[in-house]
């Protein structure tokens, strides 16, 4: 597992918020030092993902997919099974360990998509603490089933109505928040980014992911993958999808970002190609962000929620300098091409996040040869966003139920109220 | 020029340059002088300030729209500090803009627009260390804070980098709300006294009349940032001033 510098990694990382955050941040340092290097506390972890939320996940062969398009043979590790639906889970599974540790009763997160949220709001049940999850206001529209269930959950969910009314804005709100409970709440933060050690202890929780693909990967193949590709939003799944294999020069590892509509600025959230964005010192860390020249951090779009983020893990950028990632990108069009692909010809429905893994996973193997691996990472399922995913793929019929479902939540309801 | 310990108290107020437009700016500070406001921090906007409340939050990004950045405000300070000698400047701005600029020619820059002191949320004492010979010979002070969190180990160690005055976050939180003046914040400041012979600045928190009369004899600056920037999106720079005069007034401070 890949170790931090004090905080940093190459020249990124580090420990950049306002002093009131620094008590609390280092008071998880010390803990998360001492656990890790402690086997039980693993141990414990991996217990509890397996009774909780069924890993080890499968590595699944697509083999008519394969075929098809005539490369290496393609491999998905299956995060989407994950209870939940995605990766995210097994990071905010090992931060409630962390938290009952700590005694505190109250958790926050920041949250895109919603799936760390969603995530964080079914720990936060499981083990009965308080949780106010913070959404951008135009993100909660975009995927507002997570949002249902967050609730139900007993989650408190705060719409953030600043800015862009995104991620982004959600995380500033979050260390506001942060900043007047330190004491006794504890900030789940949902990715490989911010102020160290979260980039660090995330990444050590997600690296389940590819430890358990490595061993997958021996038995099912007979060898170590020839390439491991995942999409690249903060970068929690591709850090958990590439930690185990950092080591082994011949894995090549590809982080595919989100291209967006064009690469014009404000139209992508692409951070780790060059003439992109630039380094930066925001949101508690140093990283490459979308930026102007006045260091104002830009604009950013996907189709999917999860991937719009105008920074990324520091980690990443980090070893994308390095040479260690080779960093891609997938428009809006291949990644719904990706996902139409998967879905008809290997009946697995996946989330758009993750589809920018398969987009830019298919066009490298196309240029592979038939025995070459090459594993995806298929970070979460898209059978839960149904209104996200509809949106990607207009037809009629869709809107004319929605409106005749409207009637009848209506009519529920009014009725409702009649009866009190 | 920043007081004295033991000074009496006076008030630092605030510009978000380019709130609510750049030449307003310049007229706010102007009624800010004459109301008898000596200490004012013109504060950078930026997209992400992650220790403002909402009044400086909407306040940055209003200003963003309207030209407010690195190089407005050390063209702003340059004119103002030229025009009331009597002030003194601050400049106040999150780390990404001034690391964007580049830091070491962002201070020599500061210094030479007139800026007396420098608050970065967001830059930890670590990192101004190795600029400390630099800033001590540009005599531009960073004024650092601490909360009410701040371990003595940590608050020794800021103080040996401040300069001109400490920064005392009164409380838990953001910019913009109330705080409570208690015994325990009492015991806070004597805590910091302990560590330093600088005045001291109390931020966060301080709203009306009888805030600034609580903090009288207790510290030699009060932020009244928030609540006059309310005033001003509200009312106009004019009528932010003139609220402003009431209130030391009101406080006993003119």
């Amino acid at each position: 597992m890949i170790r931090s510098e004090n905080g940093y990694f190459g020249e990124f990382g580090g420990r950049y918020v306002p002093e009131i955050l620094l008590p609390a941040l280092t008071e998880l340092e010390t803990m998360f030092n001492e656990l890790r290097e402690d086997p039980s506390f693993w141990q414990e972890y991996v217990t509890l993902c397996q009774e909780f939320s069924g890993r080890p996940t499968p590595l699944t062969p697509l083999r008519r997919l394969s075929k098809e398009l005539g490369g290496a043979q393609i491999w998905l590790k299956r995060e989407d099974l994950n209870h939940s639906g995605a990766h995210k889970v097994n990071n905010v599974l090992g931060q409630g360990l962390l938290v009952q540790r700590m005694g505190k009763k109250r958790v926050i997160a920041e949250t895109g998509a919603g799936q760390h949220g969603l995530a964080t709001a079914i720990m936060a049940a499981r083990l009965g603490l308080q949780a106010t999850i913070y959404m951008g206001a135009d993100d909660i529209e975009r995927q507002y089933s997570n949002v249902f269930w967050m609730r139900q959950l007993g989650a408190e969910v705060v719409g953030v109505t600043t800015g862009a009314r995104t991620l982004k804005e959600a995380l500033d709100e979050a260390l506001r928040d942060w900043a007047a409970s330190v004491e006794t709440t504890h900030y789940v933060l949902g990715t490989a980014c911010g102020p160290a050690p979260f980039p660090e202890l995330v990444s050590y929780f997600q690296s389940v992911i590819s430890q358990e693909m490595r061993e997958q990967a021996l038995t099912q193949m007979g060898q170590l993958p020839d390439e491991v590709v995942a999409c690249v939003g903060g970068g929690s799944n591709a850090m958990g999808a590439f930690a185990a294999f950092l080591d082994d020069k011949d894995v090549g590892l590809v982080g595919v970002e989100a291209g967006g509509l064009s690469f014009k600025e404000g139209e992508h959230s692409i951070r780790l190609l060059p003439d992109t964005a630039e380094p930066g010192i925001a949101q508690g860390y140093k990283t490459l962000f979308l930026q102007n020249d006045d260091g104002q951090l830009g604009d950013t779009h996907s189709i999917a929620a999860g991937l719009d983020y105008v920074g990324v893990s520091p980690i990443l950028a980090h070893l994308t300098q390095t040479g260690r990632v080779t960093p891609e990108s997938a428009t809006d069009t291949e990644v719904t091409e990706a996902f139409k692909l998967l879905m008809k010809t290997e009946g697995i429905i996946p989330a758009l996040e993750s589809s920018h893994g398969l987009a830019g996973g298919f066009k490298r193997a196309k240029t592979m040869r038939p025995d070459q691996h090459l594993v995806i990472n298929l970070s979460g399922r898209g059978d839960k966003d149904i209104f996200n995913i509809a949106r990607a793929f207009p037809q009629p019929e869709w809107p004319e139920f929605l409106k005749r479902e409207a009637e009848r939540s209506q009519e529920l309801v009014d009725a409702a109220k009649e009866n009190r | 020029m920043f007081p004295k310990q033991n000074d009496r108290l006076q008030v630092m107020s605030h510009a978000v340059v380019g709130f609510p437009t750049l030449e307003e700016n310049e007229k706010a500070i102007a009624g800010l002088v004459d109301s008898g406001v000596k200490l004012i921090e013109l504060q950078v906007p930026f997209s992400d300030p992650v220790a403002d409340g909402h009044t400086l939050v909407n306040a940055c990004y209003e200003a963003l729209k309207t030209g407010g950045s690195v190089k407005a405000t050390l063209e702003l300070c340059a004119k103002v500090s030229k025009q009331h000698p009597d002030a003194s400047f601050i400049l106040m701005s999150y780390l990404n803009p001034l690391y964007r600029y580049g830091l070491e020619q962002l201070f020599r820059d500061a210094a030479a627009a007139g800026f007396k002191g420098m608050i970065i949320p967001d830059m930890p004492v670590e990192q101004f260390e190795p600029f400390m010979p630099l800033l001590d010979e540009l005599g531009l002070a960073p004024i650092l804070m601490v909360t009410p969190n701040t371990s003595d180990e940590r608050v020794a160690r800021i103080a040996k980098s401040a300069r001109g005055m400490v920064y005392v976050v009164s409380r838990m939180g953001v910019t913009g709300k109330q705080t409570q003046w208690g015994e325990e914040f009492h015991a806070y400041v004597k805590r910091i006294r302990q560590h330093t012979d600088l005045p001291l600045a109390i931020g966060f928190g301080v709203r009306a009349a009888d805030d600034l009369k609580a903090l009288t004899g207790t510290a030699e600056v009060a932020a009244f940032c928030s609540k006059y920037i309310e005033w001003q999106r509200d009312s106009g720079s004019d009528v932010a001033a003139q609220k402003m005069k009431t209130l030391l007034t009101d406080a006993e401070l003119s």
